[in-house]
């Protein structure tokens, strides 16, 4: 069970590493600006009723072409249980790959299908206890899509988690609804409101997870944008004491290619 | 003597104003008749974090004025005339940096703004 909830706890640090666009918590199949060469980072409180996890991972995806994107994402750790010492260190380090299968536009919107591949690399620290690394292999194989208009994004991901050394195998499910508080411009000035969820179904233990999400945006420039956001869990399946209270989340991207 | 002199000084300031402002109106005219304007209709702009990329590869086909219009769905720019870019260039341009292009205009004038008219 303790490998489980290093895995839970990869799953909410990584479920929007590779997110380099609105929305905050939801993945997205625009590959281009801040969701292009941009670099992404943010610091996620994970608040549990047995320990504080604090997880700051680092994204930097590049573009091979306006359909194809590769990226390389890597976390530090920190687990802090409550009344003990807490244990931190380097994540597991995860290559991803994004290619784009279908593109309709028109004016002022479109509609965008994407695939997306994650692989992970089980280098996480394991000598500790627990362990910071989740010590599997995983693949994860997800569709990607949304329909993004100058008034509202929808945005939807479905995808399933392979894993290995007796890590049970996941269902992911994410939605999301981003709403702009300010009229769209160029250069942006952009204040986006994000509502969502975000599910997980842990198959060989018939396990589930869904969190509520909401969050603000603020982009500043063309090439910067800062998000914070709060995740409640309204579904969650595991024993009390390792139940997650809720997830906070305070990030930025900065564009550098 | 007196009244001859500010007569001088004042036709003189005159006509030296008169070929400044000539000059400059010359200038200007000979600076907007050496470029092509470009107005470049492009689907799928929906959002303004993600323009960016148009506008940095329109920039390298040689303009230095791009403009981009979200709610017109339009990127404007101009080019000198040597340096024009063909339609099918702009076309691969639009379509690299990730977008649908539609109608393509090249023009002699500066295209009127949205904003110009209000």
């Amino acid at each position: 069970m303790n490998r489980l909830i290093i895995l839970l706890i990869g799953v909410l640090a990584t479920t929007s590493v590779f997110a380099q666009g609105p929305p905050i918590f939801t993945e997205t199949p625009i590959l281009l600006g801040l969701d292009g060469g941009g670099m992404r980072t943010f610091g996620r409180f994970i608040v549990k009723e047995n320990a504080t996890v604090y997880v700051q991972p680092l994204a930097i995806p590049y573009n091979l072409g306006s359909k194809t994107q590769i990226g390389i994402a890597g976390r530090f750790i920190n687990i802090n249980l409550n009344n003990f010492e807490s244990v931190s260190g380097f994540g597991d380090l995860t290559f991803f790959l994004k290619q784009q299968l279908y593109q309709k536009d028109g004016k002022g919107k479109t509609f965008r299908i994407i695939a997306k591949l994650d692989q992970v690399f089980p280098i996480g620290k394991t000598s500790s206890m627990p362990s910071i690394g989740s010590d599997s292999w995983q693949s994860q194989l997800s569709l990607v899509t949304g329909y993004v208009t100058l008034k509202y994004g929808i945005y939807g991901q479905v995808g399933y988690n392979l894993t290995s050394n007796g890590l049970p195998d996941n269902l992911i499910y994410n939605a999301a609804f981003v709403y702009p508080l300010l009229p769209q411009k160029y250069p942006p000035n952009q204040l986006n409101l994000n509502i969502g969820i975000n599910g997980k179904f842990f198959t060989d233990v018939n396990s589930n997870t869904i969190l509520a999400s909401g969050g603000i945006q603020w982009i500043t420039s063309k090439t910067a944008l800062f998000e914070a956001g709060i995740q409640i869990p309204i579904v969650e399946e595991v024993p009390k004491a390792q139940k997650t209270n809720y997830v906070l989340t305070f990030g930025t991207r900065i564009l550098i290619f | 003597m007196k009244i001859i002199l500010k007569t001088g000084i004042i036709t003189l300031l005159t006509f030296a104003t008169f070929i400044l402002s000539t000059t400059n109106v010359n200038a200007q005219t000979k600076s907007e008749t050496d470029k092509t304007y470009i107005k470049i209709e492009v689907d799928g702009l929906s959002c303004p974090f993600c323009a960016y990329g148009l506008e940095k590869k329109l920039k390298q086909a040689g303009s230095k004025d791009v403009l981009i219009q979200l709610e017109e769905g339009e990127a404007t720019m101009s080019v000198p005339k040597d340096q024009q870019p063909t339609e099918e260039k702009l076309r691969k341009i639009v379509k690299d940096a990730g977008f649908t292009p539609k109608e393509i205009t090249f023009s002699t004038t500066p295209f009127k703004m949205k904003k110009d008219e209000k």
